[in-house]
């Protein structure tokens, strides 16, 4: 806060704490609203309610797998794992090996395998010192590796319907997926403000050294962080399954989701440590990325298109970031 | 691990593990792999990984200066494609490529050096751009290349395959810049301890960018390599190169928190990494779990290397 008060120290009293405040959100705000003045003149109907609905529910798995990621980098780690998380879960889910067992058991096997797969990052990064970009990337062509070679002798078939009603279902008119994803939303960032823990992840992210020094048990709150984001990639993989409907075998499943991810949280004003930026920033991060490609659809853009954007969007994002520090 | 590892000159990262690896795979691929010593397959694997040790030598120089660029993947795929541009003259697609290469890496150099993004998040995110703009280029494989750059590339002069004069050239002119020069002593001094060197006179930042953009530049040669091997243009082609390079230099002990590594560690981790490749190959192993594998040795490599910090 004071680097930026500075900036605005000729301007008087209340007038000058506002515009502290604006020049303080993050860019998801200031991304989402250009957007919508955007839509608003070129593209009235993206502004319906109905399409509304639409793009949360799309925006849901992208959701559930930032809220993971952002608490993953507050503590100055990341998690690129969960392309192959997102991939292995949609493999358990519609592959041969669990469908003969009830939708409820295969959804507490997915959500067992992102667990674990969270576990290993996290063992690997805070016991053996790995660093955390190379281990999760490794373990994602694991990963991937694995499912690809499986998936050859014994194809994948349909999602049980209870996955299917997750990701597709509604209640009325409202999209259960969302749901979800705000019912996950809401109780971490109450948690990172009420809690032991969530203070516990701001000293580690603003220093980790100084936390180690405070007593503050900081390799475990890494550790736990990357269990946290192997859990909510598996409830992201279940909700885009569920959405999907069909098992895929193409390994390019779930990969625009670990950039897509990382994307929203620097959008979100998430950096790396700092123990700035909250909950909140990336799921709205995550809403505005899944307008973007929508906005983007509707002109005719095509996947290079998309990635060209998604790449410039992240770029820009964290040159502002990096603007800001300075 | 510690006790058994032998430093012969720390600064190079070369250790007896290191060293030892690439001799071991030889001696088990002679034996068990039935025509891995033939000449043959010895001038295939030379072209194999001709493209991973260039990529691999650019990937170093940046490591030295602690950083990590993914985006050489998807300059290699841009530049096999400008390069298959159909009725491109080479005198014109080449020096593009490499203004393409030069423009990559002052961009990624100025992001983290002068911005201080995150190198990750900023080669993914130039990394990305250029994936798109290598589809915009060209969305499928095909094209062509001029039958003079086939012959530099996929040629021989007497009985040596020219992916060998190809590597070792690079390799030569690294050495010389980073043994021999100026810059190559503050390249090795930002990696040590950026502040220091700062505090000493060395303009670190600048030192950052040209790390990248020597990485970039020898991106674009690998790219121009593979153009010249597969004779078209593949949007596609260069996707593993990011992580395999990573893994390579991390394989001949190349330190990725910067200040340690050095030509024969890039050279002998992609050369180790190469035969694990061509032996699982000889040995019939599926294409996946050979990428499972790779994961693997990765994960295990990049724990054997202490350090102190946690995270990234």
């Amino acid at each position: 806060m004071q680097a930026y008060e500075s900036t605005f120290n000729s301007i008087e009293g209340g007038f000058r704490r506002l515009l502290v405040a604006v020049w303080d959100l993050s860019p998801a705000y200031y991304g989402t609203a250009l957007l919508l003045i955007a839509a608003f003149i070129f593209r009235p109907m993206l502004l319906s309610e109905a399409f509304f609905w639409v793009i949360l529910r799309q925006a849901a798995p992208l959701g559930m797998v930032v809220l993971g990621q952002s608490m993953v980098m507050r503590c100055l780690s990341i998690d690129l794992s969960i392309g192959g998380t997102v991939l292995a879960v949609n493999y358990i889910a519609s592959g041969p090996y669990l469908s003969a067992y009830p939708g409820y058991l295969i959804v507490l096997a997915c959500l067992g395998l992102g667990s674990i797969i969270g576990a290993i990052n996290g063992a690997l990064i805070t016991r053996f010192r790995g660093s955390a970009v190379i281990i999760t990337l490794a373990m994602t062509i694991i990963s991937i590796g694995v499912v690809v070679a499986f998936a050859r002798y014994t194809p994948p078939g349909d999602v049980p319907s209870l996955i299917r009603y997750f990701g597709s279902g509604r209640f009325g008119r409202i999209p259960i997926a969302p749901v979800i994803w705000i019912g996950f939303v809401i109780p971490a960032a109450l948690a990172l403000r009420r809690t032991v823990f969530g203070h516990y992840l701001d000293a580690v992210g603003s220093n980790p050294n100084a936390a180690a020094f405070s007593g503050i048990p900081h390799l475990r709150v890494i550790f736990l962080t990357h269990v946290f984001s192997g859990l909510t990639a598996a409830i992201g993989g279940l909700l885009l399954a569920g959405f999907v409907g069909t098992g895929s075998t193409d390994a390019g499943i779930g990969q625009d989701m670990i950039l897509n991810s990382i994307a929203a949280v620097i959008l979100g004003g998430v950096t790396f440590g700092g123990g700035r930026g909250r909950i909140l920033g990336p799921a709205v991060g995550a809403f505005m990325l899944t307008f973007v490609f929508n906005f983007l659809t509707s002109f005719g853009f095509e996947e290079s298109g998309k990635l060209m954007m998604q790449g410039l969007i992240i770029a820009v994002a964290a040159m502002i970031d990096g603007l800001k520090k300075r | 691990m510690r006790g058994f590892t032998v430093k012969l000159y720390s600064r190079s990262g070369l250790s007896l593990n290191t060293l030892a690896l690439p001799v071991v795979l030889i001696i088990v691929l002679t034996t068990t792999a039935r025509g891995f010593a033939s000449w043959e397959n010895l001038s295939n694997l030379s072209s194999q990984i001709a493209a991973l040790v260039i990529v691999s030598l650019g990937q170093m120089m940046v490591a030295l200066v602690a950083g990590l660029d993914l985006s050489v993947g998807s300059v290699i795929s841009l530049v096999t494609c400008v390069i298959a541009t159909e009725g491109g003259p080479l005198m014109l697609t080449v020096p593009l490529s490499l203004a393409i290469g030069v423009a990559v890496g002052l961009v990624n150099g100025w992001g983290v050096a002068f911005l201080g993004i995150h190198p990750i998040v900023m080669t993914l995110s130039s990394m990305t751009f250029l994936q798109g703009a290598t589809f915009v280029w060209q969305s499928i494989p095909g094209g062509h290349v001029p039958a003079i750059l086939s012959e530099i590339g996929a040629g021989q002069t007497m009985e040596v395959p020219h992916s060998l004069l190809w590597s070792a050239l690079c390799a030569v002119a690294l050495a010389v810049v980073l043994n021999r020069s100026r810059f190559g002593l503050h390249l090795f001094a930002v990696g040590g301890n950026s502040v220091s060197a700062r505090l000493n006179g060395v303009a670190a930042r600048r030192i950052t960018v040209s790390a990248y953009v020597v990485c970039s530049v020898l991106a674009v040669i690998a790219g121009l390599y593979l153009a010249a091997r597969i004779a078209s243009g593949d949007p596609k082609i260069g996707a593993s190169f990011g992580i395999d390079s990573v893994t390579a230099i991390a394989l001949g002990g190349t330190q990725l928190s910067g200040g340690i590594g050095g030509v024969a560690s890039a050279v002998i981790g992609a050369l180790s990494l190469g035969l694990i490749s061509n032996g699982m190959n000889l040995l019939g192993v599926s294409p996946f779990l050979q990428s499972a594998a790779k994961g693997v040795l990765l994960v295990v490599v990049i724990c054997a290397q202490r350090r102190k910090s946690v995270g990234l």
